[in-house]
């Protein structure tokens, strides 16, 4: 993703960690959600991040956006935006200063659309409480300006005028993105922002999200626990498993040379219509975070497990231009 | 059971708080039973004492020592406002997840005798019942029927509850496993609806305990029976306040007001403890 | 040749609103098919959100009774059957496991309840073997179960206690409504094998209730596609969702994502807006 203007990634993440802290009549527990992750998402591009529940994907983009309620923590590490200079990450940045850059800069699309859109309000008062503030202007202008943005994700300007119950889940899910990107923000982080559409529905939401990312340029770090979604969609991608990144690089590099025996075991376990093959499920059990098998988190149901791999951490190696991969048998058999 | 009341002891201050007024109310409570005068007699020491070393809360016009007779009017509302609240608890849990578990005309039954109650105004009924019962009038009726009175609006709380968990999956896998309604409703359900009956519980006996104490002061009680609100219904009729015998009716309001604010403290630091909510994070089963 | 399961123009309609503005919603229209008793299969109903294959499958176990049309099981109507004969033929497998037991509770009761309940196990013993047979059937043991909260397994581990359950009131028919959806993609083919084992070796049938068409692809022997309550489709699985015919079918075929729908929405350059080829609307 090489532009002449790019001077370096949208958003740089080093090491982050963020733990849950309970503290319950003596019970304490820390689980250790995001342990150490590192990835760089440039201007311009789709970033999917994949991974499977509880292996703290959610978690991940919650600590960059900054939504850090107890009991999760950030624990350290960082989580750099280009538009955010000074500040090492948003949870440590004073208020102001976010609310300054959310939806104009930093904006955030979730999986259930009822949950951003009131619903004892019009959705033309939703588009004013979010975005008025940032964009300015009279009131005219500024809805002129929403219509003229609905138009672009194929919604007729008359939902404006609607409640949001009077929308259908689709048509909710893209006023959602409407919302999410009328202040034309750098970067738009969407978590699983079409696992509760059908998949007719859903194909349509993806290719206007492509769409609109690429119409302004852009950044978007997609999660989605879905391979087909990120097959289609996405740029570059990472996998995540148990509160750590195992592999990234460029989606049809991933998909066509996966490293990781996880990232493999997650493609060739896709049942596809036309191919009768067996398939098999993974043995085993995704770790419980707040007691993690030491080492490679993914040792215990990994069929090319060695004595290393129960000790040391594997540490994330650009093994191929572009492409890393945590996985000491990978990383062994390269080097040799 | 004592590792709950440990864990509670030592990690909560508003349980411990709670647990000493409690403590100390329930202590007056208990010594009534030791009491140096029968609680009903009069004139048994001098007259308007103010408190001293001999009579520690004072005497009242009546000749009764403040002190005991204090232990015997709380002993006596305590178990006015327990036996309501139990009462009435069993009668709003039943109706409550009966209503919302089997749903249909069971429940429009269930809630249109649940609506006459709560829209029924309390107050003429009870001295209604007053007039017609008067001297067969005793603490356990009135607690009888107050606690008839006093469950509709609980029961339609937990009701909604027992609806929200009726469709929940397991639920259905109970049923598919065998188990009878009733079994669904005391194994299943309950769990999730103790800590409801847990803050009305406090919240009832406030309430029952609220309105024995005025219908007392307005004598529509047994007044023989001592109870907090007999206590200041008779010093209401000696004009205690105006003759200057203010510990006659400060130390009972001081006594009730501590058990309202320890039985307060108890409800909620429990409710926090046996919160499903908390219990799976407890057991590191939070999601 | 008897039928096992038949249903003959079932239709499920609701009443929605309130006293003056009632408005029935039809959620299954006149669906008609039947199994056959002496040759198991996984029969597959394949609909979106909506269209009615919940409702039906809450029908088949007898939770709602049709509006119109009939149900039977081995030739008697649903509705005519004592509850917990009919329970001891057809079981319940859910969607989502973490909710399929009550949290607060181990899970082994619930497994111990079934077989006194409906295998006529009484005492500890007794009952403790027709459970443990039945968690090996699913890959699993009693040791590994007994005293486990829902919480301490996972996601796969919780469906296969939810699958070893119904198989213990051994039961001739599952009813499994979106079993997978809420799986892990890494454990997911587990348990559709399984469903796959039941049949071959158990001679179990199984009507399974999905949206994803691929796993409906690889494991089911017959199925239909249901849209908006009406039965659009219906055949052979491989051969329906190799060559749907039905414009409908063809659609939800067409919008699956897979690997190799790679690239799919990609741009060829980021900064030139694309076309989107699935954008109909």
């Amino acid at each position: 993703m090489s532009g002449g203007d790019d001077a370096g990634p949208v958003l740089e993440v080093r090491d982050l960690q963020a733990h849950f802290r309970s503290h319950y009549f003596g019970v304490n527990r820390e689980v250790r959600a995001v342990d150490g992750v590192t990835f760089a998402v440039n201007r311009n591009e789709i970033y999917g991040l994949a991974g499977e529940s509880s292996s703290g994907k959610t978690t991940l983009v919650k600590t960059i956006a900054g939504l850090l309620k107890p009991p999760l923590e950030m624990v350290g590490g960082s989580a750099r935006f280009s538009f955010l200079p000074g500040w090492d990450a948003i949870g440590r940045a004073p208020p102001d200063v976010v609310r300054a850059i959310r939806w104009r800069h930093l904006s955030y699309i979730m999986q259930g659309s009822m949950n951003v859109l009131n619903p004892l309000r019009r959705v033309r008062h939703s588009f004013r409480d979010f975005a008025w503030r940032h964009l300015g202007g009279s009131k005219a202008e500024f809805d002129a300006r929403a219509e003229a943005h609905l138009e672009r994700v194929k919604l007729d300007p008359s939902v404006l005028a609607a409640y949001p119950h009077e929308l259908s889940g689709g048509m909710r899910q893209r006023v959602t993105i409407a919302l999410a990107t009328i202040c034309k923000p750098d970067f738009i982080i969407a978590d699983e922002p079409t696992t509760a559409l059908d998949v007719v529905v859903q194909k349509d939401v993806l290719a206007m999200i492509r769409a609109i990312q690429c119409e302004m340029g852009s950044s978007v770090l997609f999660i989605t626990h879905d391979m087909g979604v990120h097959a289609a969609l996405t740029d570059r991608l990472g996998i995540m498993y148990a509160g750590r990144l195992v592999e990234d690089g460029e989606t049809p590099e991933i998909f066509s040379r996966p490293l990781h025996p996880y990232t493999r075991h997650l493609i060739a376990s896709l049942p596809r219509i036309g191919d009768t093959q067996q398939r098999e499920g993974l043995e085993g059990t995704p770790p419980n975070l707040a007691a993690p098998p030491p080492g490679c988190r993914f040792h215990p149901r990994c069929p090319l497990a060695m004595p290393i791999c129960a000790t040391t951490v594997p540490a994330m190696i650009e093994t191929l231009p572009g492409h890393r991969v945590a996985c000491h048998a990978v990383n062994e058999g390269a080097a040799a | 059971m004592l590792a709950i009341l440990r864990d509670l002891i030592r990690y909560n201050l508003e349980f411990r708080i709670g647990l000493v007024l409690v403590g100390i109310v329930a202590m007056m409570a208990a010594l009534s039973l030791v009491s140096l005068y029968p609680a009903g007699d009069v004139y048994v020491v001098p007259p308007d004492l103010p408190p001293s070393t001999a009579y520690w809360l004072g005497t009242t016009s009546r000749g009764q020592d403040v002190f005991w007779q204090l232990t015997a009017a709380i002993r006596n509302t305590l178990f006015f406002g327990i036996m309501v609240a139990a009462l009435s608890r069993v009668i709003a849990l039943v109706v409550g997840l009966l209503a919302g578990y089997c749903g249909g005309w069971i429940d429009r039954v269930l809630m249109s005798i649940n609506d006459t109650f709560i829209i029924i105004p309390l107050f003429p009924i009870l001295i209604l019942f007053y007039f017609v019962l008067r001297d067969s009038m005793s603490t356990p009726l009135l607690a009888t029927i107050m606690a008839c009175l006093g469950w509709a609006y609980d029961a339609r709380l937990i009701r909604s509850v027992a609806l929200s968990l009726k469709t929940r999956e397991f639920t259905q896998t109970s049923i598919f496993s065998g188990m009878k309604t009733h079994e669904i409703l005391a194994r299943e359900h309950l769990p999730y609806v103790l800590p409801i009956v847990f803050s009305t519980t406090m919240n009832n006996m406030n309430w029952s305990i609220g309105i024995e104490v005025t219908l007392a002061v307005l004598g529509f009680t047994d007044i023989n029976t001592p109870t907090i609100g007999g206590m200041i219904y008779w010093a209401n009729q000696h004009t205690a306040l105006v003759a200057g015998i203010w510990w006659w009716i400060a130390f009972p309001v001081a006594l009730v007001v501590m058990t309202f604010v320890g039985l307060f403290l108890l409800a909620v630091s429990m409710n926090e403890y046996i919160d499903p909510r908390s219990r799976l994070a407890r057991m590191g089963g939070s999601r | 040749m008897s039928a096992l399961l038949e249903l003959d123009r079932v239709s499920k309609s609701f009443s929605r609103g309130g006293l003056f503005s009632t408005r029935r919603v039809e959620a299954v229209k006149e669906v008609s098919f039947a199994l056959a008793a002496d040759k198991p299969e996984i029969f597959t109903v394949i609909g979106e959100s909506g269209s009615g294959k919940s409702t039906l499958a809450r029908m088949i176990l007898g939770i709602h009774a049709p509006s119109s049309g009939l149900i039977r099981l081995g030739g008697r109507d649903v509705a005519a059957y004592e509850r917990r004969a009919f329970m001891a033929e057809v079981q319940p497998i859910f969607q989502n496991p973490f909710e399929a037991f009550n949290p607060l509770k181990q899970l082994d009761r619930y497994l111990f309840m079934t077989a006194e309940r409906f295998g006529g196990a009484a005492g500890k013993s007794a009952v403790e073997e027709p459970v443990d047979e039945a968690l090996r059937q699913v890959g699993l043991s009693l040791p590994e179960i007994a005293g486990r909260f829902p919480h301490e397994l996972s996601g796969g581990q919780l469906q296969r206690v939810a699958i070893a359950r119904a198989l213990v009131a051994k039961p001739r028919l599952i009813v499994a409504d979106e079993p997978v959806s809420m799986v892990d993609a890494s454990l997911r083919m587990s348990i559709v094998n399984l469903f796959g084992r039941l049949r071959d070796e158990l001679g179990l049938s199984i009507v399974y209730i999905t949206h994803d068409l691929a796993t409906a692809y690889y494991i089911s022997d017959r199925l239909i596609i249901m849209q908006k309550g009406v039965v659009v489709e219906q055949g052979p699985a491989r051969a329906v969702l190799s060559a749907p015919t039905h414009p409908y079918s063809r659609q939800l075929r067409d919008a699956v994502l897979t690997p190799d729908s790679a690239g799919a929405f990609r741009a060829t350059h980021p900064r030139k807006a694309v076309e989107t080829s699935g954008d109909r609307s």
